[in-house]
């Protein structure tokens, strides 16, 4: 009735079955068990999926005797991640830092610029346009010139994640708000509620599970963002390992890089989820997951 | 001598697309004075809710005026207290953060809001569920919230809009009872808006009964049946008969409609 809130039930997580409202009355080990019960719940089926394609990965690399330079074994691959795990963690550091404060800015700016929409109409159709359009600029293109003007430094990264991320944020939460229940209104000015008690109480509360959803679209692509970034000009960097180790050949090298994204990718929408599940855990569709 | 909700010759029509318009208000009159409780009953889409929502101040008559205490001025939004008839309360608080709303929006502080919710929650039946969120409460409960959330501020004039209609016989003929033991009428003056003539005659003072769509009074009766009503009051020989009268008006009107 409320909020049927299609937009924020997205499709990018598996259903969560287990109901987590309760945990507060068990002890910690039971909260463990629990937890990891739930989590292999939503999850296993997916890992499972992941070892049988790197077990047919590993298989058919040794099978073909495929090159190392093509395409080395997921064994190999591992290998090499392990033996140059601090080096490629401290590179992973580095896109970390870079994703973390282009999210802060995206969320600064986007949460701005979405309350600007709210309390303007003629603000937000002259917006509105430019979010759309900022999605149509070909970063990649973009990011030579961003390397003049930037240096090669951190800013040229953050400037593209923001680029990134501020289209799904900013939609998802002017989306939030504009599907405010007109009773909910209604019932909010029989009160005496003023605009702004309005905006606090009632809009931004009731935008939380369609913020959520536009967060976990901007956790994956900010991850592209800095690769892109690091691509064109870096001297550190997960993006910058994966070039240059492709350039000489280090295909293992390039691969260890690309997992080790790929799991930053993972734990931050990860956390996005259980941030989610904790703070929307009375909103109707429990977690919101 | 002025009453507390005054309603003279209200006209409302609404937009339906290309130059068509849908009247739902026709010259209605009515009048509530405090400790009166007022039933509107009529058939559904006769414009009862636009009804409320004119004297809510949310939409404005085309025709007409509002007065209440005799004063005619447009804003009227936050004069009275109105109940809806879906429980409308926020997921995110509990019990008691959806029961005290209207007064933090007052600015009353907390501490004191709290109290007062917590002292009706008592008679309202839901002092065991204050720290509880509203998913966790049955429909029939949530509606008591929502009743506490529209009183607490305590305006002199309560708007009820089919409160009952979104709940099961069973809970509805509960909270009926509930309801005409849990309000006070000594200070306030109820308007409600119904389509069920036993609810009508159970809670109202007086039923004024309303024609189809545009919605005008047909017939106004005095229901001269003494408190507590208990269920069974159905049986009564003066609600059979006044249940006849007003089931008459509603279905001749329909005939004249046709």
């Amino acid at each position: 009735m409320v909020m049927s809130a299609a937009g924020a039930q997205d499709v990018s997580a598996p259903i969560n079955t287990a109901d987590a409202s309760d945990a507060s009355h068990t002890g910690l080990g039971q909260r463990m068990t629990r937890a990891v019960r739930v989590f292999f719940e939503n999850w296993g089926f997916a890992m499972l999926l992941a070892a049988c394609g790197f077990a047919a990965w590993e298989i058919a690399v040794r099978v073909w005797s495929v090159p190392d330079w093509l395409l080395p074994p997921v064994s190999q691959i591992l290998v090499e991640w392990w033996e140059k795990k601090g080096w490629l963690l401290s590179h992973g550091f580095v896109t970390a830092q870079e994703i973390i404060i282009g999210f802060l800015i995206t969320g600064a700016f986007g949460l701005t610029l979405a309350t600007v929409m709210f309390w303007s109409r003629i603000l937000e159709r002259s917006i509105y346009p430019f979010l759309i359009a900022s999605q149509t600029i070909p970063v990649f293109t973009l990011a030579p010139m961003l390397i003049i003007w930037a240096g090669t430094g951190i800013a040229p990264k953050v400037i593209i994640i923001v680029l990134f991320t501020i289209f799904p944020i900013t939609i998802s939460l002017a989306t939030g708000f504009r599907s405010v229940d007109a009773d909910m209104v209604a019932m909010f000015r029989t009160l005496g509620a003023s605009r702004a008690q309005m905006f606090t109480k009632l809009y931004l509360p009731s935008a939380l599970p369609y913020l959520f959803a536009g967060l976990k679209v901007a956790a994956v692509v900010s991850v592209i963002g800095a690769v892109i970034g690091e691509w064109i000009g870096a001297g550190s960097g997960l993006g910058f390992v994966i070039k240059n180790a492709g350039a000489r050949n280090q295909t293992e090298t390039a691969f260890a890089a690309i997992f080790t994204l790929s799991a930053m990718a993972a734990i931050m929408f990860l956390l996005i989820v259980a941030v989610q599940a904790r703070t929307l855990r009375n909103y109707p569709g429990g977690s919101g997951n | 001598m002025t009453c507390t909700v005054e309603v003279d010759n209200v006209s409302k029509s609404y937009d339906a697309g290309k130059d068509a318009s849908v009247p739902a208000l026709r010259g209605l009159s009515m009048s509530a004075d405090v400790g009166e409780f007022v039933v509107l009953v009529g058939p559904s889409g006769c414009g009862k809710s636009t009804l409320l929502n004119i004297i809510a101040g949310l939409d404005e008559p085309d025709i007409g005026t509002v007065a209440l205490d005799g004063d005619t001025r447009t804003d009227r939004v936050g004069k009275s207290a109105y109940m809806h008839q879906l429980d409308l309360l926020l997921p995110w608080r509990t019990v008691l953060g959806n029961a005290t709303l209207g007064l933090e929006l007052a600015g009353t502080n907390r501490s004191a809001a709290n109290a007062g919710a917590t002292k009706l929650a008592e008679r309202f039946g839901i002092a065991d569920f204050l720290h509880h969120h509203p998913r966790s409460l049955s429909g029939g409960m949530r509606q008591r919230v929502a009743l506490l959330r529209a009183v607490l501020p305590e305006r002199r004039i309560l708007l009820l809009d089919e409160p009952f209609k979104a709940l099961d016989a069973i809970t509805r003929s509960e909270l009926q009872l509930w309801l005409s033991d849990v309000l006070d009428r000594s200070n306030r003056a109820t308007v409600m808006v119904t389509h069920d003539v036993e609810e009508a005659l159970m809670l109202g003072d007086r039923v004024l009964v309303l024609s189809q769509r545009p919605g005008r009074v047909v017939l106004e009766v005095d229901v001269e049946i003494e408190r507590p009503r208990p269920e069974d009051v159905v049986t009564h020989p003066g609600f059979v008969d006044l249940k006849w009268q007003i089931m008459s008006a509603l279905r001749s009107d329909a005939a004249v409609a046709r």
